[in-house]
């Protein structure tokens, strides 16, 4: 009898490419990206500046709250090379607001431009745009641009946020709680009775930040003849981009918008239908949304109405949308999944002076306003028997939002995942969830790797709590709680289905096997020997990477099929393969992957692939662009959907051509043969000239094809959980505060793995970032929310000195649908920060609430120095 | 003033002669401009990356006169006479450096926009003297920030071209 | 983040360089430029003129005298400090300290004496200064002067150089016997400047300490002495009650600053832990020397 799943270690073969056809998912084949980013011969969107380009700068407020009484720009306008300065009034003359993507039943969200006229909400807050014959041009004349503010109250803390006498960030919302709601499964009441104890901790998280290494950046491109916009950027979301600069760039007046649309009857004709074609047999589903949610919005913030018809009308009355195109981007971690204010401010000044705008973020401006992140506090109480059986849960989280939402994926979406993801793999028989979100005068929250991983953080530390109060093992009360095979089905508290790719309890008990726990005594007794103090973390989550089919549902009723991934495949008239995605790559290697997975359906060799992305023109329709774990499970699917039924129809054409049945066809090494005569075989360019010949070419995305196939793989379809253990190792020097990681080791289950060494350096990357935010990171700000990290200097981001080699274990658990690849590149950052404070925890023998811990502070919290 | 002297008028333009990847350049720039800028902007070589400008996350990393600089903390002016290898130059006649193989047979880059500065500084590390410990390796890496792999798919490539470079020499 | 204009000068002789200075108000000297460039493309500091010294020949020696000074001149890198044999043996705790500076690519650029002269308080060179009773030798227009450590340091990123002046070399004292000493610092990570740290220089005659000095640097708004603890240990063998007395003594004098990285209380603690460390080390080899 074998077991389902497969273990094996994180090291890999690097001599496998081209080791043969059919084979190419599961090695670690050498990256198709690096011919090009080896050499230098990347293209970020830096490196395109088109002749005449100009370049913009902003111009931000020094206050973290403020009116904004005037604006003189006369003396940057004069400055030689200045060819404009835009400021808030300007942009509100020529710009739509932005919109609530996202409505949750209670929850504000406020109309705002691109730059501010009127108030000014963190620090870094634009409120003018300088373009100018160079960025360093442009620089100069924002320091002469001559603002003057009211300062108002800073609001730097959750804590001042839910004073309601707080001076409130958006006047409409009355106070700084944007939203409130509480939400109960099962009898929470009575099992917090009925259990034998309940234990209550508060667990902090301060302020982290993405941080890509490249910023964020654009390039507005006009045609001086056609004026025709074209835009390059640095997005994960290319046709996000596209539709939010039609929406929000140009203002047209309503009775304009109207007059298009009803005169566009071409136009609205084809709207209309691709909305058809892309709600399908979604309408249903779309309609079951919370209509609660929009009436509140409504009532607080009356001009969403207005706006958005006007909007509406806008974007169904034009044909003129840009060209979106993204090639090489420098990392994202969520943060270029938002559409920034700075773009559409950019995108907005080049229409209206009819000239190429670069803009490239600066490193101090990534820092105040490129995304911000994870600033939560969760108080959890834990309801449970003495016998260490937990059975009730009760969280109440705060987050701080910043200034302005995230657009279009911030703290509501994720306050949504994080009640839905709280209770974990655990067999909570009762939860009880009271969520806010607070506005503060600090940047924007924005998606960051995981973006809900602090109800993993929470969980994990409190479990810990409670195993220590008892007097259980780390592992014990894991064990002893979490769902198992002996289970399924079964589902979560919260909704979402739990099957056998639920593999959490199997790889928190292979890592205690790894662990070796028995030398654990041993460890401790030599760090004392050395003035130090050792101690272990374990964390364990599962996460929706894509999840079971009814997992959205669950976090957002109706909005499920947002998350469908269209994909097409072809043959060009010549011969050549293209697979064409709505993935957005920047740096999750999807052109060795997806070439692995196309290769091995369509028996040809990797180089033979070309990966079409990133190009609006081009790639399918996709809001979403690349993120939430997405790109193996749901990109990956569609790539080997499509690349099976591109596999057909090809067979089928070379089986007429060697008259045989398409049973007996088969391709080998890019040879199209009846199996067992591969001397009378047929390439794809001799089948693709014989479709030519036959007058039996297709339409493809972008012209004539020998074959052309599209197809959607449906979240609704497959999908499963991805799942690890983290097991981390830490010294704390007693005397200094400083914490090293001796050892770390994950046991992941992302299902059957497209590409090892890629999964290991996804599940490496994401651990990174979770040390860095324990130990190194914190985008700080004081009281009155004036930062205090805007440089590298304070912003620190761990080097290879800090981070220790990190032990990968594969687990392979097969799921029961057809496409078992399951999302890797969230988990490491979900795990990391529970299994290392944990750690720390354990060695320091205090508990540990807060997740950043700096030397000082774990100093602090041994009671060696005071806390200022 | 002396004749010793070369003094620009602020806002002038410079005209700096160097040389880089072994080809001898002039190329006029404003004053204030940094190396990294006359690459990118003047010379069209835009495989050295800005990432911070402030001498922090080291993906600016250049070799200039065998040692490995940081291009957004020298001005162009500073370069003048200077021999000046960027990312661009490390293959010869397309075949690659040892240190770009050993990063692609180990999966050593992700997005890769630091990619350039690691390898320049790699390459200048092993330059300077190939017999270097992981230890080594770690902290002459140190100051090259990368957000994707956790470093250690880069140490392992830098380890293999030590492997490499033992073996050739 | 551009740097605002300047105007930019790259003299070939020295007397070029200081002409330029002493009729420029509001010029800068640039050497290595790994301190003053971030800042001006910060846009922190906008000098009007930048005098490149890179050109200046002499500027780039290091010199041993007969009696064991090690005088760095001012276009020194910390890199050839790094390198040096002749620092390594005359002037050990400046090699000694050199690696801890930034990373390598900024040590290849910037220079010992630029890192004196930008006087950062948490930088190591201005301790090593101090502990060592280095020599400023600064020059201009109006002539040379020799600045002591003791006086060359007056504030936050500030000297007793004269704007139209030069810090043309520094000069490390030889060694008197039973020297020994010691570099310990602790920072957030590899490279960065340090939380606090400590340059200690003792003198050991027969396991007797006949001289200390206490450097600190990161622990106030200038590398500081403390001579409070340096006279607890002269006399002692800087060992026990004396040690723990010393290091009373440096938790009652510094007062460091907070910020995101530390706490005073923490700065203060690990002032304490880093005279314990450095004693020890710097007693350490002084035995190992012996032996």
């Amino acid at each position: 009898m074998t077991s389902p799943e497969t273990h094996h270690t994180g090291t890999f073969d690097t001599a496998t490419q081209g080791s043969g056809l059919g084979a190419f998912t599961g090695t670690s084949v050498k990256r198709v990206e690096d011919h090009r980013l080896l050499v230098g011969d990347g293209r970020y969107v830096a490196d395109v500046v088109p002749p005449g380009c100009l370049h913009a700068a902003f111009v931000r407020s020094p206050f973290p709250h403020a009116r904004l009484t005037g604006i003189d720009t006369s003396e940057a306008t004069r400055l030689p090379g200045v060819v404009s300065v835009i400021t808030g009034s300007d942009i509100e003359e020529l710009t739509n607001p932005f919109l609530p993507f996202l409505a949750l039943p209670g929850l504000y969200t406020p109309l705002y431009h691109s730059l501010s006229s009127e108030r000014v909400r963190f620090v870094g807050d634009p409120v003018a745009l300088v373009v100018a014959s160079s960025r360093a041009v442009a620089e100069d004349a924002a320091e002469l641009v001559d603002v003057t503010y009211e300062v108002l109250d800073g609001i730097g803390t959750i804590d001042r946020a839910l004073d309601p006498e707080s001076e409130p960030i958006w006047p409409r919302a009355k106070n700084n709680l944007l939203y409130d709601r509480t939400t109960d499964h099962g009898d929470v009441e009575g099992v917090f009775a009925d259990a034998d104890h309940v234990f209550t901790e508060t667990f902090r998280c301060p302020r982290q930040s993405n941080q890509p290494m490249e910023t964020r950046g654009i390039l507005v491109e006009v045609d001086s003849v056609t004026g025709a916009v074209s835009v390059r950027a640095a997005t994960q979301a290319p046709h996000m981009l596209r539709w939010q600069i039609a929406a929000y760039a140009r203002k047209e007046s309503g009775p304009q918008s109207i007059r298009s649309f009803l005169t566009n009857p071409e136009r609205r004709g084809a709207f209309l239908a691709a909305a058809k074609a892309f709600v399908g047999d979604k309408g249903e589903a779309l309609q079951s949304s919370d209509s609660t949610a929009m009436q509140h919005q409504l009532k607080t913030e009356p001009r969403t109405a207005l706006q958005m018809v006007r909007t509406g009308a806008q974007l169904l009355g034009r044909d003129d949308y840009p060209h979106v195109d993204a090639d090489d981007i420098g990392g994202g971690f969520g943060a270029k999944g938002s559409v920034a204010r700075e773009e559409i401010a950019v995108a907005a000044a080049a229409l209206a002076i009819g000239r190429s705008i670069q803009w490239i973020e600066d490193r101090m401006e990534n820092l105040m306003d490129g995304g911000q992140a994870r600033e939560e506090e969760l108080t959890l109480s834990i309801a449970c028997d003495a016998d260490g059986t937990v059975r009730g849960l009760d969280v109440d989280l705060v987050l701080d939002q910043g200034a302005y939402p995230g657009n279009p994926v911030g703290a509501p979406i994720t306050v949504r995942i994080m009640e839905v993801m709280q209770p974990g793999a655990y067999r909570f028989e009762a939860f009880r969830q009271r969520s806010r979100i607070v506005a503060t005068n600090k940047g924007k929250y924005v998606a960051y790797r995981g973006p809900w991983a602090n109800e993993t953080w929470a969980r994990e530390r409190m479990i810990n709590v409670v195993a220590r109060r008892l007097g259980l093992s780390q592992t014990e009360i894991r064990r002893k709680n979490m769902y198992g095979d002996e289970d399924w089905p079964a589902a979560m508290l919260t909704g979402p289905a739990l099957d056998v790719t639920c593999s959490v309890r199997k790889t928190l008990e292979r890592a205690e096997e790894l662990a070796d726990l028995d030398r654990l005594d041993a460890l401790r007794a030599d760090a004392v020997s050395r003035g130090k103090r050792l101690g272990i973390g374990f964390a364990s989550y599962h996460e929706a990477a894509p999840g079971p089919p009814d997992y959205f549902e669950h976090v957002n009723p109706g909005t499920s099929a947002l998350l469908d991934q269209p994909a097409t495949a072809s043959v060009s008239v010549d011969g050549t393969i293209q697979i064409w995605t709505s993935q957005m790559p920047h740096g999750q290697s999807h052109e060795t992957t997806y070439a692995q997975l196309a290769a091995d359906q369509l028996g040809v060799a990797i180089e033979d692939i070309e990966l079409v992305y990133g190009d609006t023109s081009r790639a399918p329709f996709d809001l979403l662009g690349t993120g939430g774990s997405r790109g193996g499970p749901v990109g990956g699917g569609a790539v080997r959907k499509v690349g099976r039924h591109l596999r057909s129809v090809v067979v089928a054409k070379a089986a007429d051509m060697l008259e045989a049945s398409v049973d007996d066809v088969t391709i080998e090494r890019g040879n199209i043969h009846v199996a067992g005569v591969p001397a009378r075989g047929l390439t794809y360019a001799e089948v693709a000239a014989r479709v030519v010949a036959d007058g039996e070419t297709v339409d493809g995305r972008d012209g004539t094809y020998a074959f052309s196939v599209d197809d959607t793989y449906t979240s609704a379809g497959d999908g499963g959980w991805s799942v690890a253990t983290h097991v981390c190792w830490v010294e704390v020097d007693v005397e200094t505060g400083i914490v090293e990681i001796p050892r770390y080791l994950v046991v992941e289950d992302c299902g059957p793995i497209i590409n090892p060494a890629i999964v290991d350096g996804q599940v490496r990357g994401g651990v990174a970032q979770g040390i860095g935010a324990v130990l190194y990171e914190r985008a700080a700000y004081d009281e009155q929310a004036n930062p205090q990290a805007s440089t590298y200097m304070d912003y620190l981001i761990p080097t290879a000195t800090e981070i220790p080699r990190i032990e990968v274990d594969h687990m392979e658990t097969l799921s029961p649908g057809e496409n078992d690849h399951r999302g890797v590149g969230e988990g490491g950052m979900i795990g990391a920060p529970a299994a290392i404070t944990n750690a720390i925890e354990d060695a320091i023998g205090v508990t540990v609430n807060d997740q950043h811990l700096p030397p000082y502070r774990i100093l602090e919290l041994m009671g060696i120095i005071r806390p200022d | 003033m002396s004749d010793s002297t070369t003094h620009v008028a602020i806002g002038g333009d410079i005209t700096i002669g160097c040389t880089v990847n072994g080809e001898a350049v002039a190329v006029q720039v404003p004053v204030r401009t940094s190396l990294s800028d006359m690459l990118r902007a003047a010379l069209g070589l835009t495989g050295t990356h800005l990432g911070c400008e402030h001498g922090v996350c080291g993906a600016c990393t250049i070799i200039v006169d065998g040692a490995a600089v940081r291009s957004c903390l020298m001005l162009a002016a500073q370069a003048e006479g200077s021999d000046i290898r960027t990312i661009e130059g490390l293959a010869v006649d397309g075949r690659w450096h040892p240190v770009q193989t050993a990063m692609h047979d180990h999966h050593g880059f992700q997005c890769a926009f630091c990619a350039p500065g690691f390898m320049m500084t790699a390459v200048a590390m092993l330059e300077d003297d190939p017999n270097r410990s992981e230890q080594e390796i770690r902290e002459e890496l140190g100051g090259n920030l990368c957000r994707c792999t956790g470093y250690e798919s880069i140490v392992d490539g830098v380890l293999a071209a030590v492997a490499t470079l033992r073996g050739a020499s | 983040m551009k740097a605002p204009p300047f105007a930019y000068a790259r003299p070939t002789t020295l007397d070029g360089a200081l002409e330029l200075l002493s009729t420029h108000a509001d010029s800068k000297v640039l050497a290595g430029g790994q301190s003053l460039l971030p800042v001006m493309n910060l846009r922190l500091g906008a000098p009007s003129l930048l005098v490149d010294i890179s050109r200046i020949p002499m500027l780039d020696r290091i010199v041993v005298d007969d009696d064991g000074a090690v005088t760095i001149g001012a276009l020194v890198t910390h890199t050839a400090v790094e390198g040096s044999a002749d620092i390594a043996r005359h002037a050990p705790l400046v090699a000694e300290a050199a690696p801890y500076i930034g990373h390598r690519a900024i040590r290849n650029r910037g220079t010992c004496v630029g890192s004196i002269a930008h006087a950062d308080p948490a930088a190591e060179m201005p301790a090593v200064c101090l502990a060592t009773d280095a020599i400023m030798i600064s020059t201009s227009t109006h002539g040379d002067r020799v600045i002591p450590a003791s006086a060359f340091f007056t504030g936050f990123l500030d000297t007793a150089l004269r704007d139209d002046e030069l810090l043309a070399a520094v000069r490390f004292p030889a060694s008197p016997p039973g020297a020994t000493g010691s570099v310990v610092e602790v920072s957030r990570r590899h490279g960065d400047y340090a939380l606090a740290g400590l340059v200690c220089r003792l003198v050991v005659e027969r396991g007797t300490i006949t001289d200390a000095a206490l450097a600190y640097f990161g622990v106030g708004p200038t590398a500081e002495r403390v001579p409070e603890a340096e006279a607890l240990l002269v006399g002692s063998d800087g060992r026990g009650p004396a040690l723990d007395r010393a290091v009373e003594a440096v938790e009652a004098t510094l007062d460091p600053p907070s910020d995101v990285h530390g706490t005073t209380a923490y700065r203060r603690h690990l002032a304490g832990v880093l005279c314990r460390r450095g004693v020890a080390d710097a007693i350490a080899r002084s035995t190992e020397e012996v032996a």
